[in-house]
């Protein structure tokens, strides 16, 4: 499936002077964002215990001083597979709907500020993400997909099998 | 939240013990106590709440609070004799101020009771007239505003000055014990109160006329005010109080007596006893004993004088209980002699009296937590050193163990003390028992009395909160299927009032409560039969007497034959068992036909630390609460037998016991390598043995939450942290029974026999 981005998509009703903080961090070759204000802290790679039967992209749980945290792998989220954590991975811990959780990931890259009116709504992927993806940012090199952390913590993984196809 | 919510908040949770201390006084008055200081406790409790009220702006509460605390005054004053008294209506009514409380805490409605206002009202007028103190003539004026125009007038004629410095008091009508100037000429000697209040006076809500007004008012000779404290008015502040008074005293009453007058008001520096020769003092003239009604219009004009300033009410102070702390009477000597040294406590009882006071301290319950958290860190930082230590060189390591020795003993104490901290005594659910009976033997027409034992008993607070519910059902459960009628009970040769006892108790490291009643104890035939009906047990099977009172507790089952509003719909014990067993407790059913029944909850004294067993399967770890554990022996040893679908059994003390093999059912990772059998116990007190590949040691481990951030977790009630800081799973025996019957398990891998 090809991502056309119709003309639509770039006209929004927010003034140009609203501005989000993203703060953006890789999958594989995919870049990711989130509002800078949901993220926590964000700590390397640390071992979690396995939860008996949980989805697979519950990575286990962690001790983060003294709270007991779920990890989410988000490669396992968008139906990449699973992540080979190593201690170059990183753990993305964030608030989300009251709960602290941690996003597995690859690396960190950037924090950016982001017009509002350059998000972009997320286009109607047929089988990919499941909702996973709020908006697509268009950056100078990249297309930054904004996450829908509570959908990513909710749902991730019922995709396992499917690829992740964006043009 | 702002400050006036706050305080207003804080009023409420005072207002909640002092409903408790009013309660539990006028119980043991009930029961026939004769302590005056039991009267005295219950007068200043509704006198507290009646202040915080009245700050706070609670008009009905103020109103039914001031109505009770007149019949209690009459108590305390002794004009109604305490055999007289009517317990049981102060006791509805302190049930009433409860629920005014709770209206005006939600800004609800509050219920008026007409009917016991009424009733309260009663106890002073029929008491009143053959006692010997005189009425007073509160005349038409509102009684507040009648009282200080006595005052007034008391204070006018005998300095024969105006006294214009009250009116900074504004009136709310709160206390009007009257002051009432009719001297009678009587025996006894000649006393001098020199009375300095601090500037604080109004500020801790006492007015001086309540404090002048509780010295017998025909004995009053005379009152002056000394004005000359006040400062000009450019500089005067109304809410300070800048009279001083002196009062003439003619009385049989001794030094102490007086000085104990004044507990409810003053501190004990702030008056002076001064015992005179019988002839100093020339009789002052009468006074008349009706108030001008001028006296109202003065008011008001000095009032109007005063300015804006004027209606600012004296600043409630929220303690009010600080305000009224009853101040040790100093030991004074009484007998009347020449001019003596004036009687003033002494100062180190004015000391205890401020350490009194000083010795709780309210703390936000999540400050605790929060601690309680740090100490788990701590505990867990420090298993973390102790591993850490091990690769030492020996000489260093020598050392280190040393002061990680005593750390780790430090770090237990810490813990002990938060958690007594936490730790509270089960009073504070136990006090709302009393009044359940009492409304639901009104309801039901049953006489019971309620026996409380052991609320002394510490619990962790979050022990106590979950048990209201439980404890709710099973004395409403008593009182409706226990307890019979009077009628029945006479007819069965028994008293006709029932007993129920609420026993709480320590047993091995547990917390026991017992509800016990004298009643019929269970209807087995009927238990029986309703089973049956409802499919629960089969129409052919036989059951022991024990195991038939067990049913009580399944779901959908009541044996009364109507549906109340007390019980009979059935969702009562079931309740209560899933309550209890979800705080990791148990409950049971002893019950004797015709003879009562009783009731035992066990519960863990914390939900905050377990002692638990560390176990290994594959790669992962889990805790197993110690409590569940009964037995542990090696696999080779144990003869077990292999049913049909993978399901091992073993035979252990002469019973077949199911196997389980954790690693299977919890899907660790790594090769498993079963070693060790585990037995433990399940909550309805089967066994189950359970396979793990090593015990690696036993540990209080702090028990930490899987909900807050994740959700439940099948298999396991909760998480915790081991020394080298990972999450190690706490196994629940029954949850884990479910997830293993529930067949979401990996294959049995081939069992290994040795030898």
């Amino acid at each position: 499936m090809s991502l056309q981005l119709s003309e639509k998509h770039f006209t929004s009703a927010q003034p140009e002077s609203a501005a989000r903080r993203i703060v953006t961090f890789r999958v594989g070759d995919r870049t990711f964002g989130i509002d800078v204000g949901m993220v926590r802290e964000i700590k390397g790679w640390q071992a979690t215990t396995p939860l008996p039967h949980a989805a697979p992209h519950v990575r286990g749980v962690l001790n983060l001083r003294g709270v007991i945290l779920a990890v989410y792998d988000l490669r396992t989220a968008i139906g990449l597979g699973s992540t080979e954590a190593t201690a170059t991975h990183v753990i993305v811990v964030v608030d989300v709907e009251d709960k602290t959780a941690g996003l597995l990931v690859d690396s960190v890259s950037d924090i950016v500020d982001v017009p509002v009116s350059a998000v972009r709504p997320a286009p109607d992927l047929e089988r990919d993400e499941h909702g996973l993806i709020e908006g697509l940012v268009l950056l100078d090199t990249e297309i930054v997909a904004l996450l829908d952390l509570a959908a990513v913590i909710r749902d991730g993984g019922d995709n396992q099998d499917k690829q992740l196809r964006v043009a | 939240m702002d400050p006036l919510a706050e305080l207003k908040q804080t009023f409420f949770q005072e207002c909640d013990e002092l409903l408790g201390a009013l309660e539990q006084k006028l119980q043991l008055l009930d029961e026939g106590s004769t302590d005056p200081e039991d009267v005295n406790a219950a007068f200043r409790a509704i006198h507290s709440i009646k202040g915080g009220a009245g700050a706070f702006g609670c008009t009905d509460l103020v109103g039914f609070a001031h109505v009770f605390e007149a019949a209690l005054d009459h108590l305390r004053s002794g004009r109604v004799a305490l055999g007289d008294a009517p317990f049981a209506l102060f006791l509805r009514c302190s049930d009433a101020v409860s629920d005014l409380v709770n209206a005006a805490r939600n800004d609800e409605v509050a219920p008026v009771r007409p009917d016991l206002l009424a009733a309260l009202e009663q106890v002073g007028q029929a008491k009143a007239a053959p006692s010997a103190a005189p009425a007073a003539p509160a005349a038409d004026a509102p009684p507040g505003i009648a009282a200080l125009g006595n005052l007034l007038a008391l204070v006018d004629s005998k300095m024969g000055a105006p006294a214009p410095a009250v009116p900074a008091k504004e009136d709310d009508g709160w206390d009007d014990e009257p002051v009432v100037a009719a001297p009678v000429r009587r025996l006894g000697y000649d006393v001098r109160i020199k009375i300095t209040p601090e500037a604080d006076l109004f500020r801790r809500v006492i007015e001086p006329r309540v404090a002048i007004g509780i010295l017998p008012a025909e004995e009053i000779v005379s009152v002056a005010c000394d004005l000359s404290h006040v400062p000009p008015l450019e500089a005067l502040d109304v809410t300070d109080c800048h009279m001083r008074f002196e009062v003439m005293l003619r009385t049989a009453l001794s030094a102490e007596e007086i000085v104990s007058k004044f507990d409810f008001t003053l501190a004990n520096e702030e008056f002076e006893v001064e015992v005179l020769a019988d002839a100093e003092i020339e009789t002052a003239p009468a006074v008349p004993a009706e108030v001008p009604q001028s006296v109202a219009a003065d008011l008001s004009a000095i009032l109007a004088r005063l300015g804006p300033s004027a209606d600012a009410a004296p600043e409630p102070d929220i303690h009010p209980v600080a305000a009224v702390v009853p101040v040790a009477a100093a030991a004074v000597a009484a007998a009347p002699a020449a001019p003596r040294a004036p009687v003033r406590p002494a100062a180190n009882d004015t000391v205890a009296a401020r350490q009194r006071q000083a010795v709780s301290v309210r703390v936000d319950l999540d400050r605790i937590d929060r601690l309680m958290n740090l100490v788990g860190e701590i505990v867990i930082t420090q298993s973390m050193l102790v591993e850490c230590v091990r690769s030492l060189p020996y000489d260093v390591y020598a050392k280190t163990a040393e002061g990680i020795l005593t750390l780790s003993r430090q770090t237990r104490e810490l813990q002990d003390h938060v958690m007594a901290v936490r730790a509270q005594p089960v009073k504070a659910v136990f006090q709302r028992m009393p009044r359940l009976v009492r409304e639901l033997a009104q309801t039901l027409g049953k006489e019971v009395k309620l026996v409380l034992e052991g609320e002394n008993t510490e619990v962790d607070k979050t022990i106590i909160e979950e048990l209201a519910d439980p404890l709710t059902h099973m004395i409403r459960n008593s009182m409706d299927h226990g307890v019979e009628t009077p009628e029945e009970r006479i007819a069965a040769g028994k008293h006709p009032e029932g007993t129920i006892k609420l026993i709480a108790e320590h047993r091995a490291g547990r917390i026991v409560i017992s509800v016990t009643d004298d009643g019929r104890g269970i209807g087995r035939d009927r238990l029986l039969a309703k089973a049956k009906s409802r499919g629960l047990v089969g129409a052919d099977e036989k059951l022991a007497p024990e195991e038939i009172d067990q049913l009580i507790f399944a779901a959908g089952l009541s044996t009364a034959d109507a549906v109340s509003d007390i019980s009979g719909r059935g969702v009562g014990m079931d309740v209560v068992r899933r309550n209890v067993e979800s705080l990791g407790g148990r409950i049971s059913v002893d019950s004797e036909p015709g003879r009562g029944c009783k009731f035992t909850l066990a519960l863990p004294l914390t939900l905050a630390v377990l002692e638990g067993m560390v176990i290994r399967c594959g790669d992962d770890r889990y805790v197993i609460p110690i409590a569940s554990v009964i037995e542990t022996q090696h696999l080779a040893n144990t003869p077990i037998e292999h049913l049909t679908f993978g399901q091992e059994v073993l035979r252990w003390r002469g019973e077949i016991t199911p196997l389980h093999r954790l690693g299977a059912v919890m899907g660790s990772a790594g090769t498993r390598d079963e070693n060790i059998i585990i037995i433990a116990e399940t909550e309805r007190g089967g066994n189950v043995g359970i396979a793990v590949d090593e015990i690696v040691g036993q540990q209080q481990v702090v028990v930490k939450s899987l909900e807050s951030n994740y959700g439940t977790v099948n298999g396991a009630s909760a998480a915790t942290i081991l020394g080298d800081g990972l999450v190690a799973l706490i196994l629940d025996v029954d949850s884990m029974l479910r997830l293993a019957a529930s067949g979401v398990r990996q294959p049995v891998p081939e069992l290994k026999l040795a030898g």
